[in-house]
């Protein structure tokens, strides 16, 4: 189900002071952000973010497409690296062979 | 036979239910188009007059995507998806569900004939 127009985007606020702050200065450094469900608003276009992935932090560059979109839909916190080749045995499998 | 919007060229069924094999167009639209043009959905297709068969093609130009502009449309939302490196964009490079459903078992829709591995819990041999 999608979000309630009445309440408009979510957008942290603090989050928000944060980048009109560095859009202001002339010096853009990275925000560092663990807010994955901030939506991105037009506010933050060009600006960088380095969005928490429960483990470290991802770059992200906003551009105008990402509009709407949330924090964490660019910072993946799964990683695959494609399935164990049981023939082989190698291949990085952590579960024991059974 | 009648055509309407570019190539498509429905036949001796009911008006409603041809103008449904332009992509695009499914039953509320078909339906939505007949109400406003005035013509009965019931009639065949093989009586509509040259003057009822552009009303309805002015009216799908005018208020519809159809056809090839709306699979491009379709394709292009899925290419932003892609080229900004959402979620749903790397789904749809990986050719998996995009939205949250299950793919231990089933998607086979997305991820194709099943891929069978041997040795795999479940599979027997």
């Amino acid at each position: 189900m999608s979000r309630s127009l009445k309440k408009g985007p979510f957008v942290d606020e603090k989050l928000y002071r944060k980048v009109e702050k560095s859009q202001s200065s002339a010096r853009r450094t990275p925000i560092k952000t663990w807010r994955r469900a901030c939506t991105v608003v037009p506010e933050f276009v060009g600006a960088t973010f380095q969005v928490h992935n429960g483990r470290g932090f991802t770059e992200v560059f906003i551009t105008e497409d990402m509009v709407g979109h949330k924090l964490g839909e660019f910072a993946p916190t799964r990683v695959f690296k494609g399935h164990t080749n049981k023939k082989e045995g190698i291949d990085g499998g952590t579960k024991a062979p059974a | 036979m009648p055509r309407i919007a570019g190539v498509d060229i429905p036949e001796k069924k009911k008006v409603l239910f041809s103008l449904q094999y332009i992509h695009g167009i499914g039953p509320k639209v078909a339906a939505s188009i007949l109400a406003k043009t005035g013509i009965d959905g019931d009639r065949r297709t093989h009586t509509l007059t040259p003057d009822e068969l552009t009303s309805i093609s002015k009216e799908i130009d005018e208020r519809y995507v159809v056809e090839g502009a709306l699979r491009r449309q379709v394709q292009q939302d899925i290419q932003r998806l892609k080229d900004i490196h959402c979620y749903r964009g790397e789904r749809h490079r990986k050719g998996l569900p995009a939205r949250g459903q299950r793919t231990r078992t089933n998607a086979r829709t997305r991820k194709g004939r099943k891929k069978t591995v041997a040795g795999k819990k479940g599979v027997k041999g």
